[in-house]
């Protein structure tokens, strides 16, 4: 029983991941018509990734209904407006507009989708600043050069600040450029030899905590 | 301009101004703002989804153009949605293998190839410039990314970076300098992200508000105005009410 | 027991690092909305990094194959958007072959809208002189399936005509015949995964638009050739549009900018000469009861 519940996926994930990593150097006709295939699999299987992921969604909210918990009554707004967006999308056949005129679905994603999650995100710019106000203090050299570059390269970014002090604008370029790039440039390659030393590590079974759903 | 504008206009304009009630206080305006954005997005991704993937990449080949072959990814994604059954989750590990193992399987070579490869390629140029009619110079410009002097100062701030992250051996003496000099170039990087993240958390505002501005026109019938006046109103009522609820508790 | 004086100065600076935050919010809320009411308009410099884009774009030829995707959601709606009308105005007036898509399922809406008001400003057809594919889950599998065959990653484009029947992807079997790709990124995928998935393999070459928390990061590939030009956040908007000459919401975004990035700096300014100011204080109270 181990055997099909672990061995055989360990060996499914050894046997495409070799594969799939030595596809990259063949380019034979045939390798390049398995990965056209595959990845169109991929495309499809995504689909289902998003229905699982949306359906934990329904099944923490729907306890919370049922169990009148606290906060159920929000629960019921959620639920309302998933599935009321749900009916008038499949109404409206899944399409924003037709030839030009806004349909439903349109009308609910413009002027309810839109505006909330745009909304939610705006309401950040007000807890930088205030987060700004109450830590960013030069606590130490360290801090104080962090202070500097980013005060340098706000006042650089916009016209107001190239216009009171033009030498923001060419030394926040230069930042930019040249010492952010650097920096950048040493964090994605050690992130990227991570990523690979992970694939690595996932492909010949070292590393197993993706597999889940069971108790071995 | 049409009613479904109109009406579109002061709902849209309602919910941002609910969202914003949460700057004075949590209070319940928000929470519904809240919960009614995840259940209109969620049902959005699921008519999108069912839309696309079934309709479009399942059953049109299938049915008009007898792509068969594309049965199997709709048993792999079946499987994978078995994880929900607890006495056949085990099941869904066929499926997750498989999706992580080709995943891995494409990652590994092309990450190696742009990320770590073109990387270090464009980080080991030469130190001199080659320019015709006047042969090998050293050029001094700092504006010029590409100039000799700004081609050292990455290379430093590159190796000393990746020197700094390395805590396999101790940074003492010469290693402690190093990794000091990476520590500096780190802080000016975190300072410039900090730069662009509070220049891209403004845009956001400023967008917000560029809406609420144009609703303000009389062609929508001005719910901008309308709905802040009545949105401040609640909130006073509302401190007044948790006022006068305190001092009852006492 | 020390003079009043002292006494004062010591709560002053104390409250003023302890102010409530709500105080902040309503200068950063004034900050934003007077330079919207009131614009005053200075000038904008142009950086190398977007120039990089423009002119790539401008050198092309008349015809040519031009891949926008627009991998971003309304979160990133005010910051994208104007790049993304921007760059098909630019498109459109040079009479490229626009195919559009999007990698993000909650920016589908806002994809087809922008592609669809600006195709009708121009004066373009759908199916003849622009496509909108529409959105494909898997992510960097769209890529990798769009650079082995257009067709079998998109089967029909958004309206469901067959992209195979289509005049503008006349020529255009796989990404390896697209001249020119740009992708406003707002995370993953995006740009990253268009040139580690697409332009490793498929060798077109490519451009990028991203929001302001991501224009750090993607530096490394612009300094390295691999990607020829970055629009970064509102700031790399406002300059495509100066560069086209037409004036859009991102300009008139940009006082508003400044403003808040001074009222920022002051804050910051502020809160560190009070930090200090109540440090020195304490030593010395320190040194006096020692």
């Amino acid at each position: 029983m181990i055997f099909l519940r672990r061995q055989i996926p360990l060996l499914i994930t050894l046997i495409t991941g070799l594969v799939f990593a030595g596809q990259y150097y063949v380019p034979h006709p045939a390798s390049e018509q398995m990965l056209t295939s595959v990845t169109k699999w991929l495309q499809i299987i995504g689909g289902f990734a998003l229905v699982l992921g949306v359906s934990s969604l329904f099944h923490v909210h729907a306890v919370k209904i049922r169990r009148k918990e606290a906060g159920w009554g929000y629960s019921f707004v959620l639920y309302v407006g998933m599935l009321g967006t749900i009916a008038v999308g499949l109404w409206s056949n899944g399409k924003e507009a037709v030839d030009g005129a806004m349909t439903a679905f349109g009308w609910i994603y413009n002027f309810m989708m839109v505006p909330l999650q745009s909304t939610m995100f705006a309401i950040l710019a007000f807890f930088i600043a205030s987060a700004a106000y109450r830590s960013f203090r030069a606590r130490s050299r360290e801090a104080a050069v962090l202070l500097i570059a980013a005060v340098i390269v706000m006042m650089g970014r916009v016209p107001l600040g190239e216009y009171l002090i033009p030498l923001s604008g060419d030394l926040s370029q230069w930042i930019l450029n040249v010492l952010n790039a650097s920096v950048r440039r040493a964090i994605l390659i050690g992130v990227s030899l991570g990523t690979v030393a992970l694939s690595i590590k996932i492909i010949f079974g070292m590393e197993r905590s993706y597999l889940g759903g069971g108790k071995e | 301009m049409s009613i479904e504008l109109i009406i579109g206009a002061w709902v849209a304009t309602g919910l941002t101004l609910f969202i914003f009630t949460f700057l004075y206080k949590d209070n319940p305006l928000f929470k519904l703002a809240e919960n009614l954005y995840v259940g209109v997005s969620v049902g959005y991704t699921i008519v999108k989804t069912f839309d696309t993937v079934i309709v479009q990449l399942i059953w049109k080949p299938i049915v008009e153009n007898g792509e068969w072959a594309l049965l199997i990814p709709v048993a792999i994604g079946m499987l994978m949605l078995t994880r929900y059954v607890p006495k056949a989750a085990w099941i869904s590990r066929y499926a997750f293998a498989f999706i992580v193992g080709v995943g891995s399987g494409l990652a590994i070579p092309r990450t190696i190839s742009s990320f770590i490869l073109k990387q270090i390629e464009d980080t080991v140029r030469p130190l001199l410039t080659l320019i015709p009619g006047e042969g090998v110079t050293f050029t001094w410009s700092l504006l010029n990314p590409a100039s000799s002097l700004n081609t050292i100062i990455i290379l430093l701030g590159v190796s000393s970076v990746l020197f700094y992250f390395f805590f396999s051996i101790e940074h003492t003496g010469p290693g402690k300098v190093v990794a000091r000099t990476g520590i500096m170039f780190l802080m000016i990087a975190f300072g410039a992200a900090f730069g662009y993240t509070v220049m891209a958390r403004m845009s956001l505002l400023i967008g917000r508000l560029t809406d609420l501005i144009e609703f303000t026109d009389p062609s929508y019938g001005r719910p901008s105005l309308w709905l802040v006046g009545l949105t401040i109103l609640t909130l006073v009522v509302m401190s007044r009410r948790s006022n006068s609820k305190q001092p009852k508790d006492e | 027991m020390l003079g009043d004086d002292e006494g004062e100065t010591v709560s002053f600076t104390e409250r003023m690092l302890k102010i409530d935050r709500r105080i902040i919010f309503l200068v950063i809320g004034f900050c934003t909305l007077l330079p919207l009411l009131y614009p005053v308009g200075l000038p904008i410099k142009i950086s190398q990094e977007v120039r990089g884009v423009y002119d790539h774009i401008e050198s092309l030829p008349e015809g040519s194959a031009f891949l926008l995707s627009l991998d971003f959601d309304p979160a990133s709606k005010p910051e994208l958007h104007p790049q993304s009308i921007s760059l098909l105005r630019h498109a459109f007036r040079k009479n490229l072959r626009v195919i559009a898509l999007t990698l993000w399922v909650s920016g589908t809406g806002m994809a087809d809208q922008v592609i669809t008001q600006v195709a009708r400003e121009m004066g373009k057809e759908n199916g003849k002189d622009y496509v909108f594919l529409g959105w494909s889950p898997g992510g960097t599998a769209v890529i990798i399936n769009m650079g082995q065959d257009l067709y079998g990653a998109f089967p029909a484009d958004y309206n469901g005509k067959p992209t195979k029947e289509l005049p503008v992807l006349h020529g255009i079997t796989n990404l390896r015949d697209v001249n020119y790709a740009v992708s406003l990124g707002a995370g993953r995928p995006g740009v990253e995964e268009w040139y580690v998935f697409g332009k490793d393999k498929y060798k077109f070459e490519m451009g990028g638009g991203c929001t302001g928390v991501m224009a750090p990061g993607l530096y490394p590939l612009l300094r390295s050739g691999q990607i020829n030009g970055l629009i970064g956040g509102l700031r790399g908007a406002a300059e495509y549009e100066t560069l086209m000459g037409q004036r859009g919401r991102a300009i008139a975004g940009m006082d508003a900018q400044s403003a808040t990035h001074l009222a920022i700096i002051v804050l910051v300014i502020m809160c560190n000469l009070f930090y200090f100011s109540s440090r020195s204080r304490a030593r010395s109270q320190g040194q006096a009861g020692a």
